[in-house]
């Protein structure tokens, strides 16, 4: 039989029990989060994610709250770390009786997980391709930018969309309509840029045979249906063909269907 | 009491035009706030995001050069008016911007050095990733020992009519563009036989190993350059393409087009 102290400890042990516990795994936690943080940091720097970022919209919206991309990435990890323990936690200590929502939630959490990464992810490759057309098409000198001002737009809210449709697919949401409505986008796109850019896929078909066979070389005298003269170029889309005073730029295809003449 | 700034201050009197030269962003923005002067801004490349811009293909190394270069940019971009005073400030020992000079334009002789890289057949960036490869060339020799070659860029087509083969061509059914990084050493390697290397306008490497046929009757190149600067001279004057030549003996680099020496480069400067 048990001394009375020790009973008297044991019980207060046991009536504590749960409280201990919930202490022990909040503690333990919250410095598994903290671990998974920093290493998550020393990663995220090593694979050169700081470098990517550098000069997107998000990373200057981290900036200016004191913070960067790679620090919100792996703090959000320690916080999902650290939210697990808590669940995990307060299901140990049995405070509230919903042990089967809870698991549930702990099967929902790493997807949860998932879409926010999804989503972060897409925000900055999103402000990276932004900026990345934005750069190429400063590369030509527009006197205004207007029609071409919104290509930059229209490819980051492009990507932003399919990282919101896969995020919203990860956790389970209905995204049929957004799935048929981004075929809908993606079929035009194929369809008309097809229509509208057969001359150029003639012609970059037909270039790469030429550059690749070279039936003529650069220099050598040619007719192509009427026109006459020295090749000067030939590249993926057209052949620049000068006659005394004249320089045809042929394209591609129209050599193919009308043929070459090498004269000697 | 006069100051240095009342004595060197007068360099600047009544300029409407300053050419800044490389400038950093800070250095651009503080010009853009001083009132009745107008900036114009000749760099490498527009960092900053300059309204008037004039591109430099060379860091020249010559001060003057440089000079003369910005001036003749802005002339023909219509920046600037023959006859204005303009201020021009530049690096010269430094980093940052350390030294203005005062010249009007249109009093300097017009060398060419600008037409030669905006006006000729080849590209701007061809021609200046010719050069490029030239001074390396003319830097570093072919094992140490110094070695020529001669580049004919632009109007490729009737530059290869003008001339024959003297070997078999090693950039047949070749892709090689001037300015991929394998050329360097391809051209160094080309450049121990004898012969030009023929680039078309959009810098695509047609030939090496060519012998020029042109006629150099009439071609009046500075006495004592030997028979490559006038096959370069007279390829130049017979066709619309622009040569670069290194020289085998001075280790320079020259620039010919329309049959004139346009410009000389020392590769050790750079």
């Amino acid at each position: 039989m048990a001394l009375p102290a020790q009973s008297f400890g044991g019980d207060l042990l046991a009536s504590n029990l749960d409280l201990v516990l919930l202490a022990v795994i909040l503690v333990v936690g919250t410095l598994v989060a903290y671990l998974v943080a920093r290493s998550m940091n020393r990663l995220l720097v090593a694979a050169g994610v700081a470098d990517v970022v550098e000069g997107t919209a998000s990373e200057r919206a981290a900036r200016r709250l004191g913070t960067s991309t790679v620090a919100v990435l792996s703090w959000l990890l320690g916080l999902f770390v650290f939210v697990l323990a808590a669940v995990i936690a307060l299901g140990v200590a049995a405070l509230f009786d919903i042990q089967s929502y809870l698991i549930d939630f702990i099967d929902f959490l790493p997807d949860l997980f998932i879409a926010t990464l999804i989503v972060i992810v897409g925000l900055i490759l999103a402000d990276r391709a932004e900026l990345r057309v934005a750069e190429r098409l400063s590369g030509y000198k527009f006197t205004s930018t207007g029609a071409l001002g919104v290509v930059p737009g229209l490819v980051k809210y492009g990507v932003i969309y399919i990282a919101a449709l896969i995020a919203l697919g990860q956790i389970g949401l209905a995204d049929g309509a957004l799935i048929v409505l981004l075929a809908a986008f993606v079929f035009g796109v194929v369809f008309l840029g097809g229509l509208a850019g057969k001359d150029l896929l003639a012609a970059g078909a037909a270039g790469t045979y030429l550059l690749l066979n070279q039936p003529y070389a650069i220099g050598d005298e040619v007719r192509v249906d009427d026109m006459h003269g020295v090749v000067q170029e030939v590249d993926m889309f057209v052949t620049h063909v000068e006659s005394d005073g004249e320089e045809f730029i042929i394209p591609n295809h129209r050599v193919f269907r009308a043929g070459v003449v090498r004269v000697r | 009491m006069p100051t240095v700034r009342d004595l060197l201050g007068e360099i600047v009197d009544g300029v409407e035009t300053v050419l800044l030269f490389s400038p950093s962003a800070s250095y651009y923005e503080r010009c853009q706030e001083v009132e009745d002067i107008s900036t114009i801004v000749v760099a490498p490349d527009n960092g900053v995001g300059a309204e008037r811009y004039v591109e430099l293909p060379l860091e020249f190394a010559d001060l003057s050069e440089r000079i003369r270069f910005g001036i003749e940019g802005a002339l023909d971009e219509g920046y600037i008016e023959e006859g204005n005073e303009v201020a021009c400030a530049t690096k010269l020992f430094d980093d940052v911007i350390d030294s203005v000079s005062r010249a009007r334009a249109g009093d300097l002789d017009q060398s060419g050095v600008y037409d030669l890289f905006t006006n000729s057949r080849g590209d701007p960036e061809v021609i200046r990733d010719v050069l490029d490869v030239a001074v390396e060339l003319g830097q570093k020799g072919q094992k140490g020992k110094p070695v020529g070659a001669l580049f004919v860029i632009g109007d490729a087509g009737k530059v290869m009519n003008k001339s024959r083969p003297l070997s078999y061509n090693p950039f047949e059914k070749s892709h090689v563009h001037v300015g991929d990084p394998i050329v360097n050493v391809m051209l160094k390697e080309f450049s121990r036989l004898d012969g030009a290397f023929v680039i078309s306008d959009a810098g695509k490497i047609v030939s090496a190993y060519r012998y020029l046929e042109a006629s150099a009757e009439g071609v009046d190149i500075p006495k004592g350059l030997g028979t490559r600067h006038m096959a370069a001279g007279s390829v130049t004057r017979d066709t619309n393409a622009t040569a670069v030549v290194l020289s085998e003996s001075d280790r320079l680099v020259r620039a010919f087009k329309g049959g004139e020496l346009i410009l000389e480069l020392d590769p050790e400067e750079y």
